[in-house]
């Protein structure tokens, strides 16, 4: 059985550096991510943590990769929900100018076959991303009461 | 071994009428979609073809037909020799209101292993469905290169 990978590509009418900020900056993923805050100092080796306002728990993580504006990466432990058992898992933001938009490729691996965290994620991304991306178009961040139902239920990212 | 298969999920601060319009009418989806037309009347069983700067690349045939909710129809790329021989694929769009949001599914199923087709379609769909969504919330599609899109024979 191989083992699980999400892959997400998303195209964003933004700049790079924009879109940097928006995955390393608390107070912007407050705005986009259900009220979810992404803290770290962003050395490598050094903590990460993803402060899940509803959960009132971390994922927690270390810095894996931070190559503004181009890649970041962070290893990936929700401390809830039972997946505190699971190792932890990879996620790698690749960021590439196209022209007047920038392209966002979400690798996000390392999970063992049949992972609780696998399932949450592959709910919680296209999400966090979708609302992402109405953030840096239009200042529109999504709002969906069965998100953070559905976080809290699938323990998503 | 996984049949292979696309799966993209979106959701877009619209309505799931304006969406489906999108989906079905050649005048949105010349502006999201690589200037790519829409041709057909949309009955099941009818045939379906996408015409992109008036010339024919994909052609196919309605399956479903059910708005605001579903739409789906067969796939068969027909612009290079190689995408020509293999089976036809299915394309299957589904519809559901989040609130004020619409979650898209969009599925591409139906592949002969090592499939072309599915390689193009991996780095299509995306770029596709963000650029609807953009026009849908901002009034302004994204105007992606298509030579971004590192597709065989689409430049």
């Amino acid at each position: 059985m191989s083992k699980p990978e999400f892959v997400y590509v998303i195209y964003i009418a933004s700049t790079p550096e924009k879109v940097f900020a928006a995955l390393t900056d608390a107070k912007m993923s407050e705005q986009y991510w259900a009220g979810n805050r992404v803290v770290s100092d962003w050395k490598i080796g050094a903590a990460f943590a993803l402060k899940l306002k509803r959960e009132e728990t971390d994922v927690t993580g270390k810095v894996l990769e931070y190559d503004p504006p181009r890649r970041l990466a962070y290893s990936f432990h929700p401390q809830h929900g039972g997946m505190d058992a699971e190792p932890p898992s990879r996620v790698t933001f690749e960021i590439e100018q196209q022209k007047d938009q920038v392209r966002l490729t979400i690798v996000h691996d390392g999970f063992e076959p049949g992972s609780k965290a696998f399932e949450g994620i592959s709910r919680g991304w296209p999400f966090v991303l979708s609302s992402l991306k109405s953030y840096l178009e239009a200042g529109k961040v999504l709002r969906a009461y069965w998100y953070e139902d559905e976080c809290a239920a699938q323990g998503a990212a | 071994m996984p049949k292979p298969e696309f799966l993209y999920v979106t959701y877009i601060e619209t309505t799931p009428q304006k969406l489906w319009q999108a989906l079905t009418s050649s005048e949105f989806s010349k502006r999201y979609w690589f200037n790519t037309e829409l041709k057909t009347d949309w009955k099941i069983g009818s045939p379906f073809a996408l015409v992109m700067n008036g010339t024919t690349t994909d052609v196919g045939e309605v399956l479903e037909f059910d708005p605001p909710r579903r739409l789906s129809y067969t796939f068969h790329h027909v612009l290079s020799e190689a995408a020509r021989k293999e089976r036809p694929t299915k394309v299957v769009f589904t519809l559901a209101p989040h609130g004020k949001l619409v979650k898209l599914t969009l599925t591409h199923e139906g592949f002969e292993a090592g499939s072309k087709l599915l390689e193009g379609i991996s780095k299509g769909w995306p770029a596709i469905l963000a650029s609807l969504k953009s026009l849908l919330e901002t009034g302004n599609a994204l105007t992606i290169p298509p030579v971004a899109l590192d597709i065989e024979g689409f430049e």
